[in-house]
């Protein structure tokens, strides 16, 4: 028996009122032809009590990262995220609205989305941020083709980028299905055995229209080539940088050693992973994209009365207004998503996100010694700066290591195999401020018995 | 006022952190690397941060403050047990890299929601990846350009988009590399099949169009429409904004379509929280399938070994279509939202039927009183229907050209003489086609007593003189927002001293 429905039981009074006698009388105008005339297919409803049992036993089925002792990230990180965090999003007049159209009645929203932009403005060093795109992929793929828009007229090599060839598979064929419709070739920037980009070879993406790097990397390696980028593609070139936004706790913010676009994957700041969404894809750039950017953007303005007020700004660039010559096609975004990543840095604070950003360096830095003393394994990049994560080589397969710590109750990490199909016997090992020192141990021992038997 | 950026309190107050597993001189970063100076963020304890965010609460109007008939919105009540579930350990700590055998009972949720979905709209293959309404269409559309590619018809480079659709369509298909075609509704905002007939040719690769169409009208043409585009070999595309208005009464497959996009946070409810996040599934004929983004979630009979962890009698896995496009995001979409969604249908089951029917009813109803209310106060004369119709399906656009013409009232004027009722307006100027026009959207969620008090204060805004409308609001946190001054004054972020 459905129970959300107020008029039920009043369908009657209000056709009569209306002059009709069924509901199927207001359906009348869909053609004969086209009408479905069976019931669908669907099971019974259900009350929210039986709706919650199942819920509570297919998802409790799932074993959840907190079950066991975790390693995985590769892009998504288990970060702590305060209680409050939780509560006041929950406050229907948030969580229940709309896109804020009318400013008057939305100005909660409003200064909250322009106070976010502020707070990243500040992380990342740009004097330009938007209120969120879906992800940290579509962020890059949509800073790629903004950048062709600005760059494409002066470029000496018309419509095409550079982007690591570390980049993951899965972000680069977001970046693909994004930029194919423009004509945009992806070439490739090579890396060092050592895991540091090229520089040599980025010398031969000057006169491009952009190049892609991610800081850290995706190997968790934090890249002490990338300031000098920007002097080696020029000005016309965008340097669009990817980052992990708590590492700018230590690391230093992108805006200030030549980026021109910033982009990353909001989530470990307010979000937890949730299957990969929803989460938040964070835009900021330099003044020269603003009039190409995507998103949605919100101002500091005045009412009537001059009295302090915010509203959206810049939507001639959007979609709803320019259509077809929009920007990006985007309309909804993951503003409640970036609520919370606003509600979490201003808990923070600066000193709060710098501590936060050592906690989670500090667990990578301490799994890097515990594990350099095994045998038989080796840490891959063992002398560049890590951050989060880092790679190791194994004796066997990385997929039978994974097996094995399964096993033992640990969740072992990612086979870099996904990405890199001649990398069969490497693990991407993942450490937040979630890791404790115990679970480190823990890894290091297991490991250690594993190679023993494999070894052996 | 409360300002974020006022607070600044002493270093490290908001929340206290475990100590580092190492202490920091022990990390090492390439010295050109070390930030130099920290983010310039306030400092706030938890019971200003709370009172922060509680006021900024206060100056927002969600579903849950009140009536909110944005047109073409569908803003429904979110059932909470939705949130309940969504913040289960098993959706909130789970990550997508984990293996299937892991994550049993939520491939067999997105597996059932695969099944409903492609059920409800008659469609054959169903993925959940793209997150958003408008990376639907646009992973539609490039599934369709895989889809002629394959083929070998390359010349198939225009996508058809009616001039009262959404600004995402053509947008979405622009960005996909397809020229777009614009052609003329007719006055009713339904389409015109010799507009329709005289660009469809072997250039044609889609044509784009929702039904019921922006206006809340039923495209009965829409067969032929459809007749028209295959005809030429051309693909019908279902932009499912408007899904509310009809399910389990017809469905894009019946019409003739090829593929649809679901935005699931207007049909299923997903809180959209200001903007988002929202969850925009498509669904494909079988040969469209081949390309659908990559993986699906797809099932067989459990072995002996999977009984322990299956969930029920079948193995869920991931799959990879024959030619995917690849991926849209990188992930598997907007998980919590289907959660949520499959939370939503499940309290309906088959009469989703019902909740379609109470959208359209409610739709109807709300014409009606509106009429009745201002026949008995009098301003009748001030609007007139956007379009003549004995019945509109799940919203209805009045135009107040009248109001406009004869007193100087405009549809924005109303919309914010509504505000000052303590209502969230109408959607107004769109769709284009109807002059001074106000888009209203009630959705099943609204009581009969709701809708007859809204008619009444809609006729009792008619009534104010027009002086005062124009300066309406008065009665919210902030009087009408120049927006002309925020883009010439760009102030995009808190400008500290500067």
């Amino acid at each position: 028996m459905v129970d959300q429905l107020p008029n039920l039981g009043r369908e009657k009074e209000m056709l009569q009122e209306m002059g009709f006698d069924s509901i199927d009388a207001l359906f009348a105008d869909v053609p004969v032809g086209v009408r479905m005339n069976e019931d669908l297919p669907l099971p019974e409803a259900q009350s929210e009590e039986e709706l919650l049992a199942d819920a509570k036993r297919l998802l409790g089925s799932n074993v959840a990262l907190g079950d066991k002792v975790s390693f995985l990230g590769a892009g998504l990180y288990r970060n702590f995220v305060p209680s409050c965090v939780f509560q006041l999003i929950t406050r229907g007049e948030f969580l229940t609205s709309y896109t804020p159209y009318q400013p008057e009645v939305s100005q909660g929203m409003l200064q909250a989305m322009w106070e976010f932009q502020s707070l990243i403005s500040e992380l990342i060093s740009m004097p330009v941020t938007n209120l969120s795109l879906y992800d940290g992929s579509t962020a890059a793929a949509e800073a790629i083709t903004c950048a062709v828009r600005v760059h494409n007229r002066k470029a000496e090599q018309k419509n095409t980028v550079y982007i690591s060839e570390l980049t993951p598979p899965d972000r680069c064929s977001v970046i693909y299905n994004y930029c194919q419709g423009a004509g945009i070739e992806i070439k490739k920037l090579k890396h060092h055995e050592n895991g540091l980009i090229d520089l040599d070879d980025v010398a031969n993406a000057a006169g491009s229209c952009a190049v892609y790097v991610e800081q850290p990397n995706p190997l968790g390696i934090i890249d002490g080539g990338y300031p000098a980028l920007k002097e080696i593609i020029g000005e016309h070139t965008a340097l669009i940088v990817a980052i992990q936004p708590i590492s700018l706790g230590l690391v230093e913010a992108p805006g200030n050693y030549g980026a021109d676009i910033v982009v990353g994957e909001g989530q470990p700041l307010g979000s937890p992973i949730t299957a990969g969404g929803p989460i938040y894809g964070i835009f900021g750039c330099t003044k020269d994209y603003l009039r190409l950017m995507p998103g949605r953007i919100v101002g500091r303005s005045i009412d009537v009365d001059g009295k302090e007020a915010y509203c959206l700004t810049l939507s001639t660039r959007e979609q709803h207004i320019r259509r077809h010559r929009a920007t990006s096609n985007i309309c909804t975004n993951e503003t409640l998503i970036a609520l919370m990543g606003a509600m979490h840095m201003s808990l923070l604070g600066p000193e709060g996100l710098e501590e936060l950003a050592i906690r989670n360096m500090a667990a990578c830095t301490y799994a890097k010694q515990k594990l350099s003393s095994i045998e038989g394994l080796s840490i891959v990049h063992q002398h560049q700066s890590h951050f989060n994560e880092f790679a190791i080589e194994v004796p066997d397969t990385g997929k039978n290591c994974l097996t094995f710590l399964e096993d033992k109750g640990i969740i072992g990490g990612f086979d870099l195999s996904w990405w890199y199909p001649d990398q069969s016997n490497r693990l991407l090992l993942t450490f937040t401020d979630q890791t404790s020192g115990q679970d480190i141990e823990q890894l290091a021992t297991e490991l250690q018995s594993w190679v023993n038997e494999v070894v052996a | 006022m409360s300002h974020l950026f006022d607070h600044n309190g002493a270093p490290g107050k908001g929340y206290a952190q475990p100590k580092p597993l190492l202490d920091g001189s022990e990390l090492s970063l390439p010295d050109n690397l070390v930030r130099k100076s920290l983010p310039r963020w306030p400092r706030l304890s938890e019971p200003e941060m709370v009172r922060h965010y509680t006021w900024l609460s206060k100056r927002n109007y969600g579903i849950d403050t009140g009536f909110y008939p944005l047109g073409s919105c569908t803003m429904k009540h979110n059932p909470r047990v939705n949130e309940v579930i969504a913040q289960l350990p098993g959706i909130a700590d789970i990550h997508p890299h984990q293996p299937e055998h892991q994550i049993q009972g939520l491939l067999s949720i997105y597996y059932e929601m695969q099944e409903m979905l492609s059920v409800c709209a008659g469609m054959d293959a169903v993925t959940l990846q793209p997150v958003a309404g408008a990376q639907g269409e646009f992973t539609a559309v490039r599934c369709f350009q895989e889809y002629f590619r394959h083929r070998g018809e390359h010349q198939r480079t225009k996508v058809i988009v009616p001039d009262s659709a959404h600004g995402t369509n053509p947008a979405s298909a622009a960005m996909a590399g397809f020229e777009i075609i614009e052609i003329p509704s007719k006055v009713d905002g339904r389409i015109d099949l010799d507009a329709l007939r005289a660009v469809v040719g072997e250039d044609t690769a889609a044509m784009m169009i929702t039904n019921p169409n922006t206006l809340g009208l039923f495209e009965h043409d829409i067969a032929e429409a459809s007749e028209l585009v295959h005809g030429v070999g051309g693909l019908m595309y279902y932009d499912g904004a408007n899904f509310n208005a009809i399910l389990g009464r017809t469905s894009p497959g019946l019409m003739g379509f090829d593929a649809v996009h679901y935005n699931l946070h207007k049909t299923f409810s997903q809180p959209h929280g200001g903007g988002g996040p929202g969850s925009g599934p498509i669904g494909v004929k079988q040969h469209l399938a081949p390309f659908l983004p990559t993986p699906i979630v797809s099932r067989r009979e459990a072995i002996e070994s999977e009984q322990e962890q299956a969930v029920d009698e079948f193995w869920y896995t991931w799959h990879e279509p024959e030619h995917t496009i690849g991926k849209v995001q990188q992930w598997h979409g907007n998980a919590g939202a289907i959660i949520r969604c499959w939370a939503y249908y499940r309290r309906y089951g088959k009469e989703l039927r019902t909740m379609s029917e109470h959208a359209v009813l409610n739709a109807n109803y709300l014409r009606h009183a509106i009429h009745r209310e201002a026949k008995s106060a009098g301003v009748d004369h001030m609007f007139v229907d956007g379009a003549e119709t004995v019945v509109a399906k799940h919203e209805v656009t009045l135009s107040l050209a009248p109001a406009k013409e004869s007193l100087g009232i405009s549809a924005m004027d109303v919309a914010k003489g509504l505000l000052d009722m303590g209502y969230m307006a109408p959607t107004v100027y769109f769709p284009l086609v109807v002059p001074e026009c106000m888009m209203i959207e009630p959705t099943e969620t609204e009581s009969k007593d709701t809708l007859d008090t809204f008619a009444e204060d809609f006729a009792k805004v008619l009534q104010v003189d027009a002086e005062t409308l124009h300066n309406a609001p008065i009665t919210t946190p902030v009087r009408r927002v120049d927006e002309v001054y925020a883009a010439r004054n760009l102030c995009l972020h808190h400008p500290f001293d500067e």
